[in-house]
């Protein structure tokens, strides 16, 4: 089974001395002449010759195809080179490498853009020993855009606007087209796209059935005779679900969650068995893939003859389906995308989900996902219902849109020899926010940030438990007919 | 050829040249720029220009004293009193004033000389704290082109040579040479404008536009491209 989010394969957790040196995992050790280049992710082999011929052909057809070109012709003209992000940046302050400077990051591409791709840096070449383009220069430009989360705080620390997320996530498109993709992320988005069982983590639908199944005799434990179920494939639903599937193998209380409250609030909704997975990796390395992915989800929900897509609780899913939604889809198939905590706030503010309030007594803590938060689109609607069911609700600082990734952003958190670059560096500063606020809960609804939040906390040895907004909501949903739930034991 | 006839040169034609360069080549980047983002909004499905969140970013950041990190808080206000004064005095000095009105009979009312003076100043003070910024830390270093070395120091130099020119008390060198080094310094900041960075005086809301509509990504692009490298077809 190709998984995308292997959690429990790693050796037991490695001893974590308190001077811990911070060197980033990432060992750049040249290549010999004819040699797979050794990144600090594994690749598959992918074909070493001409490769910056090969890079340009690939950089020179996207640039004809997209919109990518003015974008870069301004971005050239305009960098300021003010070293505001540098303050912004997770990873750099860190590091302190210049080479993780996010305007330095965008510099690498520019420099192939502004030589190959401009008039200037043409004649310039024609003039001087101008920069050229080398099997160096595109190993160093591959290791950077893979230590880079994605989190976008820097775009808003930059005075010009520069969107140093859209620079990296063009030149990962452009590597990916030469065959250069983290591994883990290529096997799973081909089991999605071309395996049997169209999700991620290859979960074929008798054993998906299975699952949802016990999930059902779970919460009849919780809500006794209350008949909460999954339902699938039901044509006609205002809702289809797609959750980031790796719930389903990780997140039982998620998903629990989601199930109550769609019941409790008499909402229509479905699973598609042709095609259940929310996650969209095309997001992280490639448009090409973003498109077929989110083709595919869309299909589903027109065969089922559903109104709106429902994506659980996960960032990347969110934000790849409510972009791609208006990318890549022709308009008059586009259906609106709902996030199951938008969906949940719409129905507690409308009085037709009743949480008991002060539910949860120990001090909880909420992880803004910054796919869905640096735009501002969900940050207040699971601190209403948070605040509404926590008796002690604390904030990390920053929070909202100035949040910090947690540092598997960007689909880093699939690449697990990247670990402890994730969770010491990336992840460091989400550590030492999660340690200040005391809390017991750290609420995160992002299958992402679930998972590296975990090792965050297993690597730095910190006291509390991760949870989602769903898991907790879990705990205070009161069902129509005025029942309460059963509270379970909290399995460590 | 004495120092008045060359500082009549440099502010007649020399002045007209630089201007010239200069509004041409900033309509030459609106115009390329208008073009890349017609370009931008016509391949793909969402044709909205979102206007209003980019009104707000490029507000924000003209006046950026929400949302600066805290360590950045310091140089940030140093740059905006750096833009400015280097954008208000040349504009309302009387001096130039009385320039344009002999030459285009154009005229508007013209600043205090007093506020003129410590603002010049404050755009010396600062020009030198951003320049001191960009070469202390090895940070900035690893950053910086040679334009960000150069342009705050011509900037300077203008400023610092308007000053002694218009002071003669603490000037050592003669008045035509000073003034004959601002009229030089400044036309070449003029003649910059366009083919630097000081461009984003007028692309820093094109900038935000652009990075707004860039994420409008192209339908089936990537089938294209694949067809375009001969890999259609293949397996992921």
């Amino acid at each position: 089974m190709a998984t995308a989010m292997p959690a429990d394969v790693r050796p037991a957790e490695q001893e974590q001395g308190e001077e811990q040196d911070i060197e980033p995992a990432v060992k750049r050790v040249p290549p010999q002449a004819g040699q797979q280049p050794n990144y600090s992710f594994y690749v598959e082999p992918f074909k070493l010759e001409e490769r910056p011929r090969r890079f340009l052909e690939a950089f020179a057809a996207i640039l004809r195809q997209s919109n990518y070109g003015p974008v870069l012709d301004t971005y050239c003209r305009v960098g300021a080179k003010c070293s505001v992000c540098t303050a912004s940046c997770p990873v750099y302050q860190v590091t302190h490498d210049p080479s993780d400077i996010p305007c330095n990051r965008s510099e690498l591409l520019l420099k192939v853009y502004r030589r190959y791709f401009t008039l200037a840096g043409n004649l310039k070449s024609r003039l001087f020993d101008y920069f050229r383009l080398t099997n160096e220069h595109i190993n160093t430009l591959t290791e950077s855009v893979w230590r880079c989360t994605a989190c976008k705080r820097c775009k808003y620390s930059c005075p010009m606007g520069i969107d140093h997320a859209l620079v990296t996530h063009l030149a990962r498109w452009i590597l990916a087209e030469i065959g250069i993709v983290p591994k883990a992320l290529v096997v799973s988005v081909r089991q999605q796209l071309e395996g049997q069982t169209h999700n991620t983590s290859g979960i074929p639908v008798p054993a998906l059935k299975d699952t949802c199944e016990f999930l059902e005799e779970e919460l009849e434990e919780v809500y006794p005779g209350a008949g909460i179920s999954f339902p699938f494939d039901v044509e006609g639903c205002e809702y289809v679900f797609f959750p980031a599937v790796s719930d389903y193998l990780m997140e039982a209380d998620t998903l629990m969650g989601n199930a109550a409250m769609l019941h409790a609030t008499g909402t229509s909704w479905t699973i598609g068995t042709g095609n259940f997975d929310g996650i969209d990796y095309g997001l992280f390395y490639s448009d090409a893939m973003w498109e077929r992915i989110i083709k595919a989800q869309v299909a589903e929900v027109h065969r089922l003859g559903g109104k709106s897509m429902l994506i659980g609780e996960c960032g990347h899913a969110s934000r790849s389906a409510k972009e791609g939604m208006a990318y890549f889809i022709p308009p008059e198939d586009q259906v609106p995308v709902v996030n199951i905590m938008e969906l949940a706030y719409e129905k507690f503010r409308a009085g037709q989900l009743i949480l008991i309030p002060d539910a949860i007594e120990e001090r909880t803590t909420y992880h803004d996902p910054c796919n869905i938060a640096r735009k501002g689109w969900i940050i207040e609607q699971p601190r209403a219902i948070l605040r509404h069911i926590c008796q002690d609700f604390v904030e990390m600082e920053p929070h909202g849109c100035d949040n910090y990734c947690c540092g598997g952003g960007g689909g880093m958190v699939s690449i697990d020899e990247i670990r402890e670059f994730r969770t010491l560096v990336g992840g460091k500063t989400k550590a030492e926010q999660i340690k200040a606020t005391g809390a017991h809960y750290v609420v995160t609804p992002c299958a992402n940030c679930k998972k590296q939040i975990d090792e965050v906390i297993k690597d730095h040895g910190l006291p509390q438990v991760r949870t989602g907004l769903h898991d907790l909501m879990l705990k205070a949903i009161v069902l129509p007919n005025g029942q309460e739930p059963i509270l379970q034991e909290e399995e460590d | 050829m004495p120092v008045e006839q060359w500082l009549e040169w440099t502010r007649g034609p020399l002045f007209r040249f630089a201007l010239a360069v200069m509004v041409l080549g900033l309509i030459r980047l609106v115009v390329l720029n208008g073009i890349n983002l017609i370009s931008l909004v016509r391949h793909s499905y969402d044709k909205k220009m979102p206007v209003g969140v980019v009104a707000r970013d490029t507000l924000r950041w003209l006046f950026p004293f929400t949302r600066v990190p805290a360590s950045q808080r310091f140089f940030t206000l140093v740059s905006v009193a750096f833009h400015l004064c280097i954008i208000i005095v040349p504009i309302f000095l009387a001096g130039h004033i009385l320039l344009w009105q002999r030459g285009l009979g154009l005229s508007w009312p013209a600043m205090h000389q007093t506020l003129a003076d410590y603002m010049t100043l404050f755009a010396i003070a600062t020009g030198l704290l951003l320049f001191g910024k960009r070469v202390s830390t090895h940070l900035t270093r690893s950053l910086s082109r040679v334009q960000d070395y150069l342009l705050p120091l011509i900037i300077v130099t203008t400023f610092a040579s308007g000053y002694l020119a218009v002071h003669p008390a603490v000037n050592p060198a003669g008045y035509d040479a000073t003034m004959l080094v601002h009229a030089l310094s400044g036309d070449l900041v003029l003649i910059l404008i366009p083919f630097s960075k000081l461009s984003h005086m007028l692309l820093l809301p094109i900038s935000h536009l652009v990075s707004e509509l860039g994420w409008h990504l192209v339908p089936e692009a990537g089938t294209r491209v694949a067809r375009a490298l001969g890999k259609e077809g293949e397996p992921v």
